[in-house]
């Protein structure tokens, strides 16, 4: 049972109560909701911060060097928290990230690695994806670090950055130019 | 060259896993124009390159 609040079509808001204790809303004869009996923050698709972002042109990285992977294309960004390659939530939560990056190398690339920081290399390292083959001269190779984890954000200055680090004895290269190369992806799944 | 080119030829000694996340060097990047510089040096046997150092190597 449960106290009910229903948008009619013929008679405007319509309530009926009971002592369950239990809130439902209702629009016309169906879609009802039952509200929750927790404290929080009632989340709507228009309050959930996603977005997705991928570089838009190849990166050329130095051996051994964590470097900022620059992601200069935005596919969407509903809450306007995504800039200059960085995510900055403004609803604290918990937010599902993927990042990939696409690393290519004439030959001799032998070791590269995605990682995920926390408010900057001096903050938190929160994931590694890493890739190791041994290098074979002359031989063009590739490696896709993928990254896929939940993450907690306070809303107000906690940030999220993408780097790279790899080696080879040629030019080591992130690829970019479409958003299955190297991208960066998050959405809120729960606010705090 | 780069910065961990000109490193590794003061300090031949050096393996690329000292500059691995685990290692007691980190050279970064922000893509911000900048270029490579020094983000950490904790080697415990090897003092931080001068820039008069890094200068020299060519």
């Amino acid at each position: 049972m449960a106290s009910i609040i229903t948008a009619t079509t013929a008679n405007g808001l319509v309530s009926s109560a009971d002592n369950s204790g239990v809130l439902q809303l209702a629009s016309g004869t169906g879609n009802l909701v039952t509200i929750p009996a927790v404290t929080g923050t009632a989340m709507v698709s228009g309050n959930m911060p996603a977005f997705s972002a991928f570089s838009a042109s190849n990166q050329t990285l130095s051996n051994a060097t964590t470097t900022l992977i620059t992601l200069g294309t935005e596919e969407f960004d509903t809450n306007n928290n995504f800039s200059s390659s960085r995510f900055t939530p403004t609803v604290a939560g918990y937010y599902q990230i993927n990042a990939g990056t696409l690393f290519a190398s004439g030959n001799n690339m032998d070791y590269s690695q995605a990682r995920l920081y926390k408010n900057g290399t001096g903050g938190t390292l929160l994931k590694i994806s890493s890739y190791y083959s041994p290098a074979v001269a002359g031989k063009f190779s590739e490696q896709l670090n993928v990254i896929s984890c939940i993450v907690s954000m306070n809303g107000t200055t906690d940030y999220l950055e993408l780097y790279g680090f790899g080696s080879s004895t040629s030019t080591l290269t992130v690829v970019g130019g479409a958003s299955f190369y190297t991208y960066m992806q998050g959405v809120l799944v729960r606010a705090a | 060259m780069t910065l961990y080119d000109k490193i590794m030829a003061i300090y031949p000694t050096l393996v690329f896993q000292d500059f691995d996340v685990k290692g007691s060097i980190q050279l970064q990047n922000d893509s911000d124009g900048k270029g490579d510089y020094i983000a950490k040096w904790n080697h415990p046997t090897l003092s931080r390159p001068t820039d008069a150092q890094l200068a020299e190597i060519e």
